[in-house]
């Protein structure tokens, strides 16, 4: 049913043009790193906020709360570009294994928000009045931060699958 | 003539994990500057300061750029030549020297300062259309082949 979905996408005119032509698939796929540099900043700075090892000017319902809004945007501008990406060569990104790591992670990533939106990310106000961070919100941001760096990983790895002979390595 | 082998090129493993470093590197370098950015277009952090974000994500640009440069120097010492004659890449070295200096000198001064707004929000253009340029080039190395020429 998946497999018969990737090779339906594939083939569509949008995506075969997107494939077919020299210049799309690498400019979106510049786009996407840009949207990464963007809403990883984001995650990061978040996340080292909830540790407690930098931002300490700023209060932690500052960086959480102003955070929130450009990290979604920014996940939006990468997960539409990836979805362009995936797209185009929907068939080999079913078989890699680097993808199906990937996909894993954000399923993580959405048992990740279940487990501690409530408890930390939404109630960042109250983590201000607290005398010290709570141990909770230290687990969510180091989870959160390995959770992200094995994403980033895996879809460098999928480059690496798709193309295990590309320009990198030598002239074809 | 002695040749020494690059352990670099030992295993092709080693080469995208050196990579994720470098992504790594620059999600730090560029994700802050380009929030410094966002803040003089007045389109994030509004309670802070740009000197306060300048001043607070400092230590973890000039980290990030570390680690950039640094694995970025192993990424090349792998294959040189192809490097060297890679429009892009060179492109990509023009773009990233005049980004860095531009952060430290002329955004600096703009974020730690108050200037008028006008000239800040065209800095921080300015700034993030180089970093931009920086993400492109990058890519682009790999699209390209070193028989072609432009």
């Amino acid at each position: 049913m998946l497999l018969w979905l990737a090779r339906w996408a594939e083939n569509t005119e949008f995506f075969t043009y997107i494939r077919a032509s020299a210049y799309t698939y690498p400019v979106i796929l510049s786009l996407h790193m840009v949207a990464i540099a963007l809403f990883g900043a984001m995650i990061l700075l978040t996340d080292v906020r909830l540790l407690g090892w930098a931002m300490r000017s700023c209060s932690v319902s500052d960086v959480v709360d102003q955070l929130r809004v450009p990290k979604r945007i920014g996940f939006l501008f990468a997960a539409t570009c990836g979805v362009l990406l995936l797209g185009s060569k929907a068939e080999d990104y079913y078989y890699n294994i680097f993808f199906r790591i990937k996909v894993t992670l954000f399923m993580l990533v959405i048992v990740h928000a279940l487990v501690f939106r409530k408890s930390v990310y939404s109630r960042a106000a109250a983590l201000d009045r607290d005398p010290q961070i709570p141990g909770r919100a230290k687990l969510a941001a180091v989870l959160s931060l390995i959770l992200w760096v094995s994403i980033f990983s895996a879809g460098r790895g999928i480059g690496f699958i798709l193309a295990p002979g590309g320009l990198h390595y030598g002239v074809p | 003539m002695l040749q020494l082998a690059n352990p670099l090129n030992a295993s092709p493993l080693i080469f995208p994990m050196i990579e994720c470093f470098h992504i790594a590197g620059f999600v730090m370098a560029i994700g802050t500057c380009a929030l410094i950015d966002f803040r003089l277009l007045n389109l994030a952090m509004a309670h802070q300061t740009s000197a306060q974000i300048t001043k607070d994500t400092g230590p973890w640009t000039l980290a990030g750029l570390i680690l950039v440069i640094c694995s970025g120097l192993l990424i090349y010492s792998t294959d040189p030549d192809m490097y060297y004659l890679n429009l892009p890449f060179l492109l990509k070295m023009g773009f990233l020297v005049l980004a860095i200096v531009f952060h430290y000198t002329v955004l600096r001064k703009v974020a730690l300062s108050s200037e008028p707004p006008g000239k800040s929000k065209l800095a921080a253009c300015v700034s993030l259309a180089l970093w931009v340029a920086v993400v492109f080039g990058g890519i682009f190395i790999g699209f390209t082949s070193p028989n072609l020429s432009f």
